[in-house]
């Protein structure tokens, strides 16, 4: 048995156990999906009306389209993609929860350039569904130890001088189920809790002046207007910083499934403390340790210790392109891209390897570099046919440079469930399909 | 303290504030220099919105601490919580608290945080009681959040305190002693200390080529005869959608009796009642299913589409 025939049946074990506990139709389906998927990027034509009966749009005849007239203004009065994209979606892996009511998707990082992602792009998470919620009936309430407790409504937040900044977004979670061993063959399901918008709306440095916050003063505690009544305890450090009282996303009320019509904005710390559907700020003098930040958002290490607070998303990356999603048809030059992002600043630079990180190559920075929000970079590649093992590996403005596997494990064992930054490594096989692996 | 004189100050109190999580001062002034701060202010500046009252504060204020803060009266013991958790919260979290199928598990799991599959559950890990009683109160039951009396969080809490072996079955437990609860595992947390790991930025040569294996790869993907969706992309319609929202989370794993759509066995006699009995018990609630499913924002004509959806079904 070769070594790879061993990892491989390794991880069978190890998914195999880990999957015990599971529905084997849930289990199966999602794997089918994963295939379909793999597949259907594979063979390129096909989805989504793609594939040509003949070439009578081609030059050097005049295409159908340009022979006629289309629709109107107003056929889809708030837009929508075109037909031929309809593969870009969100989608779930039905094993990882109970339900879709608590439950996440996951952003098609594959299919998008640059660093916005299409609001209805960004990854879903909720813990008790999407709160159907009327505006003229939403308030936010800021009270504890303040000298004037306010109710304030959407209306009033928008008379206030308002901040829009480009920041990432990313669940903690993000990469979990990779923590143990490669599991997910999708750069959606192994990245895919991230995402990067343009944010609108009050600093929340300004609300809590605008309250006069009293002596001793030293929390704050975000909770949410959904059936969950999200709450997360955020130091009065990060509320005088940049934190963001947001009710817009990418120009347009924040979407629903973002927090409509308000919510709170941590930039560069995990998802989950940016409170959505915010409807509370109480001020207070201690920590409320509340279940989001201690059975979960807490990182356990391997002598059975937890990392409580741990709120930054450290510098990570990852490539996506080629990944399993945008596999490589033919041999010549590419530009391999990523994404990089660090929740303590800007990305300084981003080195690729395609030998396994045997050697690196400094990569191009491309377009908008900002502090706290995901930065594509780009390389040229000339593929020969072979095999390779490519990665990319980050550094942000601190020096902080993105850890191997090996490391992390080494620091905190397999069982931390969040903060996964590690070197991701995707597998160019011969025939141009690419695979997730780990490797020593 | 937080009240400024002058945007300036607001720099160095950033930059001397010895971060939790560790952010450096550079990135502070980062951020503040990138973006437009307000002018100078004081409290009330922009004058906006409207004093929140004592009761309005006391409607919505509904945080609990682990010193107790925030906890109202009332009491309840162990054994008043059983049958409530048996109703209210077993069908998810089960008897015992072992938890059923991708549903939290409450109790067990005591010194297996340094194994290989740590059970982190609230006798094992949860360092305070309060946070058990803030998020049965804030949350729970899943599908009627904010739904149970004070007396009955209390009850609940003791319940599962007692499930967890950390109380007896007459214990009752009260805002006078829930802060006393000591929790086994209340030391073992540590503050946020990352950066934990150190790389380096090596360009050339920095393995052996031949030291690299494959560790681990995915699974290979099951073949199968019939091809299915790849995502939940085609329209579906409002019964179905109405259903997904809510009602799926109990019918489709069959939680608390609910019959599963499509389960001929389980649905045979329900239909023999009829359409309309089946409307009204989704509208009025039956057995442990709360009204409408405890959507209640669900109009009646959105509610007749999800029965519509199961009974289409589930009819054979």
């Amino acid at each position: 048995m070769t070594s790879k025939q061993s990892a491989s049946s390794e991880i069978l074990q190890k998914v195999a156990a880990e999957g015990e506990k599971l529905p084997v139709a849930e289990r199966r389906n999602f794997l089918k999906n994963g295939l379909v998927l793999a597949g259907g990027a594979l063979a390129g034509a096909g989805i989504g009306g793609r594939a040509k009966a003949s070439d009578e749009n081609l030059p050097p005849n005049i295409p159908t389209w340009s022979r006629t007239l289309g629709t109107g203004v107003l056929t889809n009065p708030y837009g929508k993609p075109s037909r031929f994209e309809s593969d870009i979606v969100r989608r779930n892996v039905p094993w990882l929860t109970a339900d879709r009511i608590a439950s996440i998707s996951f952003t098609p990082l594959a299919e998008l350039s640059g660093i916005i992602t299409p609001s209805s792009l960004v990854f879903e998470r909720y813990h008790a569904g999407v709160p159907d919620i009327d505006p003229e009936q939403h308030r936010l309430m800021i009270h504890g130890l303040v000298d004037r407790p306010l109710i304030l409504t959407i209306d009033d937040l928008r008379r206030m001088p308002s901040t829009s900044m480009i920041r990432f977004l990313e669940c903690p979670a993000n990469g979990g189920m990779e923590w143990r061993a490669a599991q997910m063959d999708a750069l959606q399901f192994t990245h895919g809790m991230l995402s990067c918008c343009e944010w609108t709306g009050v600093l929340l440095s300004t609300l809590l002046q605008e309250v006069g916050v009293q002596k001793d003063a030293a929390w704050i505690l975000a909770e949410g207007a959904d059936g969950s009544h999200m709450s997360r305890s955020i130091p009065m450090e990060k509320a005088m910083d940049d934190a963001l009282i947001v009710y817009a996303q990418n120009g347009e009320p924040l979407r629903p499934e973002q927090g409509y019509p308000l919510r709170l904005i941590n930039p560069g710390w995990e998802g989950n403390t940016s409170v959505k559907w915010l409807r509370r700020l109480e001020v207070g003098d201690e920590a409320w340790y509340h279940r989001e930040e201690t059975s979960k958002y807490t990182d356990l290490l391997a002598d059975g210790r937890a990392r409580k607070f741990s709120y930054i998303q450290e510098c990570n990356s990852v490539v996506t392109f080629p990944c399993p999603e945008k596999p490589v048809k033919e041999k010549g030059r590419y530009e391999v891209q990523g994404l990089a992002w660090s929740g303590k600043g800007k990305i300084k630079h981003v080195d690729v390897s395609f030998d396994g990180g045997v050697n690196w190559r400094r990569a191009r920075l491309k377009g908008l570099v900002l502090p706290k929000a995901l930065t594509r970079f780009g390389i040229e590649w000339d593929w020969d046919g072979g095999p390779a093992l490519i990665q990319s590996r980050s550094v942000d403005e601190t020096g902080y440079v993105q850890p191997t596997y090996t490391q992390l494990r080494d620091a905190r064992g397999s069982s931390s469930i969040y903060h996964k930054n590690a070197i991701h490594t995707w597998r160019l096989h011969e025939d141009g399909k690419v695979t997730n692996v780990q490797i020593s | 303290m937080y009240r400024l004189a002058k945007p300036g100050l607001l720099l160095s109190v950033v930059a001397l504030s010895a971060c939790i999580a560790g952010n450096s001062s550079a990135q502070s002034e980062t951020t503040v220099s990138e973006y437009n701060q307000p002018a100078e202010t004081s409290a009330g500046h922009y004058g906006v919105g409207s004093d929140a009252s004592l009761t309005e504060i006391a409607g919505w204020d509904i945080d609990i601490r682990p010193d107790g803060l925030g906890l109202p009266d009332g009491s309840g013991t162990a054994e008043d919580g059983e049958m409530m958790y048996e109703e209210q919260c077993a069908s998810c979290h089960g008897s015992f608290g072992e938890g059923v199928g991708r549903y939290p598990v409450l109790a067990g799991g005591e010194g297996t945080l340094t194994e290989p599959r740590p059970e982190k559950t609230i006798g094992s890990f949860w360092p305070y009681a309060s946070t058990l009683w803030d998020y049965i109160h804030r949350a729970m039951p899943f599908t009627a959040p904010q739904s149970l009396s004070d007396d009955e969080v209390y009850a609940i809490t003791a319940y599962v305190l007692y499930l967890n072996d950390l109380v007896d079955y007459d214990f009752e437990l009260s805002q006078d002693n829930l802060a006393m609860i000591e929790m086994p595992n209340k030391d073992g947390f540590f503050l946020d200390d990352r950066p934990d790991v150190s790389n380096d930025q090596c360009m050339d040569n920095c393995k052996d080529p031949d030291s690299i294996k494959i560790t681990s790869e995915p699974p290979p993907p099951e073949l199968s005869d019939e091809p299915e969706p790849v995502a939940q992309t085609q329209s579906v319609s409002p019964g179905a959608a109405v259903y997904q929202k809510a009602c799926s989370v109990c019918h489709a794993a069959g939680i608390g009796d609910a019959p599963i759509p499509g389960d001929l066995n389980a649905w045979s006699a329900r239909l023999a009642q009829g359409r309309d009995a089946l409307l009204t018990s989704a509208l009025e609630g039956k057995g442990v299913m709360p009204p409408k499913g405890g959507q209640l924002q669900l109009g009646d004509d959105e509610v007749a589409a999800a029965v519509d959806f199961m009974i289409e079904q589930s009819a054979q």
